[in-house]
């Protein structure tokens, strides 16, 4: 099963690199909060029962409900609608995470424990490559922000490869969402739009020399 | 003990959020700052104890609390005067205090973590209120400020995140489950080298943010531009020595290990470049709290590289680490003095300021002196020690280079500010104010502590500095 939400979680990715509109940014994020609702379910077995249950409300509540309201509230207050041409090509940027893949399976491969879930590894590294790419290659801050959360989401996956031994770093994982996407975004990130009028990350330039 | 120090700074922090009194907010400041000077001289009675599983007061930290608990103490009043000159409503001022309040205690959590999950959580913590406080005065420039330091240090933090999983994954590998240092030092050397190469590497690119290096600087040195001048002055300082504490102590981890030379390579580049860079903008820049963000910079670049060579340079670090702190924190204190002279912060507005005020001006010609490490300035001597273990260690090309863009960066401080701000013609409608003594007393005294330290420094302080970097040895 946990194979197949990590087919899934790689499908995801290559579907960022396709989307333009700012509406399917926000439900490939919902998609993958789910299937990383679905990754710790079936895969943090040998925790506490506690730390399960809170670490599966975790992910359900801020990764697939309340970092995408925030975003979707976001887009709305702003009129956002459609992204501007990235800076390459959507042909390239999908060789790029094909590439990602790859590079992230093979790299993953080195690690080989019977304790640990590397598996995870295969697209957790690829989300974390493809999330800095995809802010390079945007210039708009909502899809810098989309770019961080896909970022936390491969950390997070990262993090499930030693859940079930170090369950701290999965509950630092979340803390990071929790604490960053949620301030980034629902503060910051509005005030950014209304007082600069814009979402264009080079038009805010006030503070060069 | 420490957990109760947690628990009462974030009951103040959120009542004087909540109440929005002045009075409220007075006596809870000090309430705080007094707990802070406890909790500190708590841990130096109590030093090399743990206080539960995730704090410990080692030297290191005890020496940091220290100069965190001075500087706090100063910030509050700085801040106070800072704040009364721009009569900001109380809402605002409640969030400003709220927020020093959190910030000084994750600095201090930093300092004494004893589990580098945690390090992690406190320097995350910092960046939540430092972008608060530098939001503080609503306009649109710090705005930008906040959002690009937020931003920037959420990837930085991630990164390290990155690195500290990583890093967790092969201790795990080798059975061990927890991650404290003490834990981490023995189960590196069973570790594969290039994972715990890519993992040195992206915890040192993390927290480099923090330490205000190379390569996450850039956000830094805005954020230290456009805050309040009393949060320029922590900034600079307490929250820059967080970023060394973590950078310093994952070094520890490595300190005895195959790759310890790789990664003393890092550092020299690490610093070699913060040095480059810091030259090259101070011949750019035209703002004063610009100016000394990239001389923090610089600072910062010869930590690394002195850390980087070992031997005598690991107690030259701990000694600039210390004396840095409290002459950049004179000198913004200073410039905050200097914006309300001339109402103004870009550099080519002052001039004449011997002229205008002789006290003021005197004090920050001594600043000068300190932070260009000019005899009898403490960091002289630091920077002398540094340069001593490169030469000593046969690292001639980078001893030069970086004697070489020091020279620069001197050469640019002191004719950009000695020549530029304390003489020359004073502005036409300068209004003259009557002088604060007290600010005057502390910055002097700050300046004068870093002459004391750095020629005649006492035994105890040598102590805990020599104990800091036992480890190393």
């Amino acid at each position: 099963m946990t194979y197949l939400f990590i087919i899934i979680y790689a499908i995801s990715l290559i579907y960022f690199a396709f989307a333009e509109r700012v509406k399917k940014f926000v439900w490939l994020l919902v998609i993958q909060g789910l299937i990383l609702f679905g990754m710790v379910y079936f895969s943090l077995k040998e925790i506490e029962i506690f730390d399960l249950i809170f670490i599966l409300t975790e992910t359900i509540v801020v990764k697939s409900i309340v970092v995408p309201w925030f975003l979707n509230r976001v887009r709305k207050h702003n009129s956002l609608k459609r992204i501007h041409e990235p800076s390459v090509p959507v042909f390239y940027s999908v060789i790029i995470i094909m590439l990602t893949l790859i590079i992230s399976f093979l790299l993953s491969n080195n690690i080989s424990d019977s304790k640990m879930h590397t598996q995870f590894l295969t697209v957790a590294f690829a989300s974390i490559i493809y999330g800095l790419y995809f802010i390079i290659i945007h210039k708009n801050i909502f899809s810098h922000v989309v770019g961080y959360l896909i970022i936390e989401n491969g950390i997070f996956m990262l993090s499930l490869a030693v859940g079930n031994t170090m369950p701290m770093m999965v509950n630092l994982a979340v803390l990071l969402d929790v604490v960053m996407g949620i301030l980034v975004l629902g503060v910051f990130m509005n005030k950014v739009g209304n007082a600069f009028q814009t979402d264009e990350v080079n038009q805010l330039t006030e503070l060069k020399d | 003990m420490y957990l109760l120090f947690i628990i009462l700074s974030i009951v103040i922090s959120l009542s004087i959020f909540l109440f929005k009194k002045k009075n409220v907010t007075t006596i809870l400041s000090m309430v705080f700052l007094a707990s802070l000077v406890f909790t500190s001289s708590y841990a130096y009675l109590n030093i090399n104890k743990t206080d539960n599983i995730f704090f410990r007061y080692d030297s290191l930290g005890v020496l940091l609390s220290f100069v965190l608990t001075i500087l706090s103490l100063t910030t509050f009043y700085f801040s106070r005067n800072y704040l009364k000159k721009f009569d900001y409503n109380s809402r605002n001022v409640s969030i400003y205090y709220a927020a020093l309040i959190m910030l000084i205690t994750a600095l201090l959590s930093a300092y004494f973590s004893n589990n580098i999950a945690v390090l992690w959580v406190s320097i995350e913590a910092t960046s939540l209120f430092v972008s608060i406080l530098v939001f503080f005065d609503r306009s649109k420039v710090a705005l930008e400020a906040s959002w690009k330091y937020l931003f920037v240090s959420s990837i930085g933090i991630a990164v390290a995140f990155v690195g500290i999983l990583l890093l967790s994954i092969s201790a795990s590998n080798n059975g061990f489950t927890d991650l404290s240092f003490e834990t981490l030092i023995n189960a590196v050397g069973n570790i594969d080298t290039l994972w715990l190469k890519i993992s040195i590497l992206l915890i040192i690119t993390g927290f480099s943010v923090k330490l205000s290096v190379f390569p996450l600087y850039a956000v830094a040195v805005d954020a230290k531009t456009i805050a309040p001048s009393p949060i320029s002055a922590l900034m600079s300082t307490v929250l820059v020595n967080a970023g060394f504490v973590a950078i310093f102590r994952t070094y520890t981890v490595i300190a005895h290990t195959e790759i310890v030379a790789w990664a003393q390579n890092v550092l020299f580049i690490v610093g070699l470049f913060s040095i480059f860079i810091a030259s090259i903008q101070l011949l750019r820049v035209k703002r004063l709290k610009r100016t000394f963000a990239f001389s923090t910079m610089e600072h910062m670049g010869i930590v690394a590289i002195g850390l980087a060579v070992g031997g005598i340079g690991y107690y030259a670090v701990i000694l600039h680490i210390v004396l840095h702190s409290f002459v950049k924190a004179g000198l913004f204190y200073q410039i905050n003095q200097i914006h309300t002279t001339f109402k103004s912060k870009w550099i080519d507005n002052f001039s004449g300021y011997f002229k205008i005020n002789p006290l003021a001006g005197i004090t920050m010609l001594i600043g000068l002196i300190c932070i260009t490490a000019i005899p009898p300035s403490g960091l002289f001597v630091s920077e002398f020690l540094i340069f001593k273990a490169l030469f000593l260690g046969h690292r001639y090309i980078i001893a030069i280079a970086a004697l070489i863009l020091l020279t620069v960066i001197m050469y640019v401080i002191l004719t950009k500010i000695f020549l530029g701000v304390l003489y020359g013609n004073v502005p036409d409608k300068i209004e003259t104010h009557k002088p604060n003594y007290l600010e005057h007393i502390i910055q002097i005294g700050f300046f004068g502590l870093v002459m004391y330290l750095g020629i005649n420094p006492p035994e105890f302080f040598i102590d805990l500095i020599n104990n800091s970097i036992a480890i190393l040895n």
